[in-house]
């Protein structure tokens, strides 16, 4: 090709590189410049003085204490059913399953990963009107809802690393214990899984900052503008990514918008560190992987 | 171990893959059941029409069809020649320490919470957008389009890097020796090499750019018509399922979502299985 | 003589005083030793003042729950006629039909109007009934026709669930016909704020939610004050409502027994609304 176009497309490279990090660097700085002057106590806690607020002996009404304990509430119930079915699943997958079914599994699995947010909301919508009209009146898109959606949201994540994980091992890893005559769940348990534990964890950690940040499945699962801190599982409750997306249609002063930025200055962090924690994590499984190599 | 806890175990392990791989099916089930009594009363052919006026009775989704794929192709279409400058930034151009940075800020795009894109676009760019048209809100397709590029561009750059980095490292090093330039390698080498993974890497950000909800939500306007140029207000399927949910049960409105729902999943199922054919599910990303 | 007349009227005004305070803190005090949830949800209009009556009674008795949800008249009447709300918010009397299907009762506890509103840039500030219409209709598309720049007209309007809109398209447009191309806003909120924020847009919000981010307009020479709204001079008006499904439990029947008591009205006030009582 001749000079010219050569420059052009070398030039093009470049420019796309530039452009991502400007236009990352923008958003970045206005979100910063905009939301730092609302960076305080009060943008927690309101008029509430905190230790009555952490000590739930009041409730907190105009800060954003009740979104921040309802997201991490979320986060824990989530994870706390998704982790063992998705922890069991990727052990089944990796070290179990013989390839036939294998093939079957894994295309329901990637399209179970590929599904629209909203449309896993959806689901935790109609199955929380099927549960309510066949099994009890008293249930309604609630907190429990949300998280088995959630869950059922962030468990091909999970799945997915741990098999990775697992099949990933060194062949000697993986071997060495069954050729000393221990079975394969023995293997499983003591060996395989203390190995791949950075492994399983960053991608619980993935996981996690899913969670964090979801608003489709939420919004249609039962978080609301205001309900205070989630008194029940089946009750409703309130989360900072809708916090954020609802304080951006409908503000009603320039302070309240104020919080907006301040809750999304919150809510990037919280996604940010829990990234960076995974990231850390799958660097130590890489260097500990080059060394068998 | 004692043998029978082992063999719960084993069990265990099972059913939990069984339980996950059916949620997908469940997902399929509620979906049809619900949409079900549309299906029955003939009103499907109505669906697929022109016009969404629940109290005239008419129930179209055909614009929000539409909007879905005009927003989606338009930022695929912006996001993929930056998406291939940047990987081939990232992999092919020799520049130091420069192309790991780019990397390390695309990793951490993809942690980013898509609200705060939303929430940032509507104060930044849609006054830009309003004002360079001089007609409209704002809160419209181009709009749209953008921030949406920018949230798949991460899934497209990560992608292409692997496939670029997966290119035989001979033919590379055979193009070094002959003195090709960056950009030489680039075009006659990398890209014809790697080109089932830029596809597939294309495939993987339409599916994620279709599927995503808040970006059109609150950037695109909702208009309930068929976009006619970049300036129009539109509305996606997935920003209508979020608007319409607060409405009643049993109105044929209702019911319609789940058509929504439903062509939603099958697209999903189309995006999957056309990505299996090209061979690049394994080295899949997590987004 | 003069000193026992001033010290008289102290006497008194103290008496008052303490006197009215006292019935003010009788309104909260029927929940006093109560406990349970109040789940709200439906009209937008009414979140301001549910949110205020709820924050006062969640700080005078922490055992009670009440949580506010918006959505629209429609979602209101469902919710609570499907059993998921306590009480159901709308912004419109319910019909027949609703009232019949669920069992519905209501209680009005403000009136309101909806007032036509531009971006405070706007120098429009009267149109005629039937310009109204063929604003939202479409006909009308660019401001230079009604006086201003040429450029066009961004209308706003709000989902089918909503009795804003309901009332609205009924008094103002004469049920005519809305135009395809309008943007779709979720709440009273919303609509303010997106009108606040778009020098060409127009909307339609309720009166109690105006501020000075935004500018009303008059309509066939009546401009929506509230004082209008309560002679009955500006048209578009309507009432808003609780309503509950079937006979109210006794937690949601102090809540609404305090909206209607002259605290709860006062809120009402506050808020921007006109009270019942």
């Amino acid at each position: 090709m001749n000079r010219a176009a050569e420059y052009g497309i070398t030039f093009f490279v470049w420019i796309s590189g530039i452009a991502l990090l400007c236009t990352v660097g923008a958003l970045l700085c206005f979100l910063l410049y905009k939301g730092a002057p609302s960076l305080n106590i009060s943008l927690i806690f309101g008029e509430t003085r905190p230790l009555d607020a952490l000590l739930l002996r009041k409730e907190v009404f105009d800060g954003l204490f009740p979104a921040v304990v309802g997201t991490l509430l979320l986060v824990i119930t989530s994870i706390v059913w998704a982790v063992p079915v998705g922890v069991a699943a990727g052990i089944y997958l990796a070290e179990y399953a013989n390839t036939g079914h294998k093939a079957y599994l894994n295309l329901l699995l990637d399209i179970l990963a590929g599904i629209p947010s909203i449309v896993v909301g959806l689901f935790g919508f109609s199955f929380s009107i099927f549960l309510h009209r066949h099994l009890s009146d008293r249930i309604y898109p609630c907190f429990l809802i949300s998280s088995v959606a959630l869950g059922c949201l962030v468990l091909p994540y999970i799945i997915r690393t741990t098999e990775q994980s697992l099949s990933s091992s060194p062949f000697f890893i993986k071997t060495t214990g069954l050729v000393l005559g221990i079975t394969k769940l023995q293997n499983i348990v003591h060996i395989l899984i203390p190995y791949n534990v950075s492994g399983i964890i960053s991608g619980v950690i993935l996981a996690i900052g899913r969670c964090a940040e979801d608003t489709a499945v939420i919004m249609l699962t039962g978080v609301v503008a205001m309900a205070g801190v989630p008194s029940s599982l089946l009750s409703q409750y309130e989360a900072l990514p809708f916090y954020i997306f609802y304080i951006s249609s409908e503000f009603s002063s320039q302070e309240e918008l104020m919080t907006g930025y301040g809750a999304s200055i919150i809510l990037l962090t919280l996604c940010v560190f829990l990234f960076t924690l995974s990231y850390i994590l799958r660097r130590r499984v890489a260097t500990r992987f080059a060394i068998y190599t | 171990m004692k043998p029978l806890v082992e063999k719960y175990l084993e069990k265990g392990f099972f059913l939990s893959t069984v339980l996950s791989a059916s949620i997908t099916i469940f997902i399929l089930l509620f979906m049809v059941v619900f949409s079900l009594p549309l299906f029955k009363g003939g009103h499907i052919v109505h669906l697929l029409r022109l016009g969404w006026d629940p109290y005239h009775g008419s129930f179209g989704i055909l614009p929000m069809v539409v909007g879905t794929g005009v927003i989606a192709s338009i930022a695929l279409l912006i996001a993929t020649p930056f998406g291939i400058g940047c990987s081939a930034l990232i992999s092919i151009f020799p520049q130091g320490n420069f192309g790991k940075f780019l990397r390390k800020v695309v990793e951490f795009m993809t942690g980013a919470p898509t609200v705060i894109y939303g929430f940032v676009a509507i104060f930044l760019l849609v006054p830009f957008v309003r004002e360079i048209f001089e007609k409209g809100t704002g809160m419209c397709v181009l709009s749209a389009s953008m921030m949406l590029a920018l949230l798949i561009l991460p899934t497209i750059v990560l992608f292409l890097s692997d496939a670029f980095n997966s290119v035989p490292k001979g033919y590379l090093d055979a193009a070094d020796a002959l003195g090709a330039t960056p950009a030489q390698k680039l075009i006659y080498i990398v890209i014809p090499s790697a080109w089932s993974g830029i596809i597939s890497g294309m495939v993987l950000a339409a599916g994620r750019a279709v599927g995503d909800t808040l970006i059109s939500l609150m950037i695109a306007g909702n208009a309930l018509q068929i976009p006619g140029g970049l300036s129009d207000s539109a509305r996606t399927l997935t920003a209508h399922i979020a608007l319409i949910i607060a409405s009643d049960y049993e109105s044929p409105e209702f019911k319609s979502i789940f058509v929504c729902g439903l062509i939603l999943f099958a697209f999903t199922a189309l995006i999957v299985s056309v990505l299996r054919l090209l061979g690049h599910f394994e080295t899949l990303r997590d987004r | 003589m003069k000193l026992a007349i001033t010290v008289a009227f102290l006497c008194m005004a103290t008496l008052l005083s303490t006197g009215s305070s006292y019935v003010a803190a009788g309104d909260l005090d029927r929940f006093s030793g109560q406990k349970g949830t109040i789940r709200i949800a439906g009209g937008t209009a009414h979140i301001p003042v549910m949110k205020e009556a709820a924050k006062r009674i969640m700080s005078m008795n922490p055992d009670i729950k009440i949580t506010v949800a918006g959505g629209g008249s429609g979602v209101g009447v469902k919710q609570v006629g499907e059993g998921l709300v306590d009480i159901g918010n709308t912004g419109r009397k319910a019909t027949d039909d609703e009232i019949r299907r669920y069992g519905l009762n209501m209680f009005e506890f403000a009136i309101d109007g909806i007032a036509v509103v531009v971006n405070p840039k706007n120098p429009v500030a009267k149109l005629k009934r039937q310009q109204t219409a063929d604003i939202f209709s479409g006909k009308v598309t660019n401001w230079k026709e009604l006086g201003w720049k040429d450029r066009g007209i961004n209308v706003y309007t709000r989902d089918a669930s909503s009795g804003t809109r309901k009332v609205f398209w009924k008094k103002a447009l004469n049920k005519g016909k809305i135009t395809n191309t309008a943007n779709f806003v979720k709440s009273n909120g919303a609509m303010k704020s997106a009108i606040s924020v778009d020098p060409y847009g127009i909307g339609y919000i309720s009166v109690g939610h105006l501020d000075p981010t935004v500018r009303s307009v008059a309509i066939d020479g009546v401009p929506p004050t509230l004082e209008n709204v309560r002679k009955g001079n500006y048209k578009i008006a309507r009432g808003l409502y609780m309503n509950t499904g079937g006979v109210p439990a006794k937690l949601t029947k102090l809540f609404i027994e305090y909206i209607l008591s002259k605290e709860g009205q006062g809120i009402v006030i506050e808020k921007g609304f006109i009270a019942v009582k």
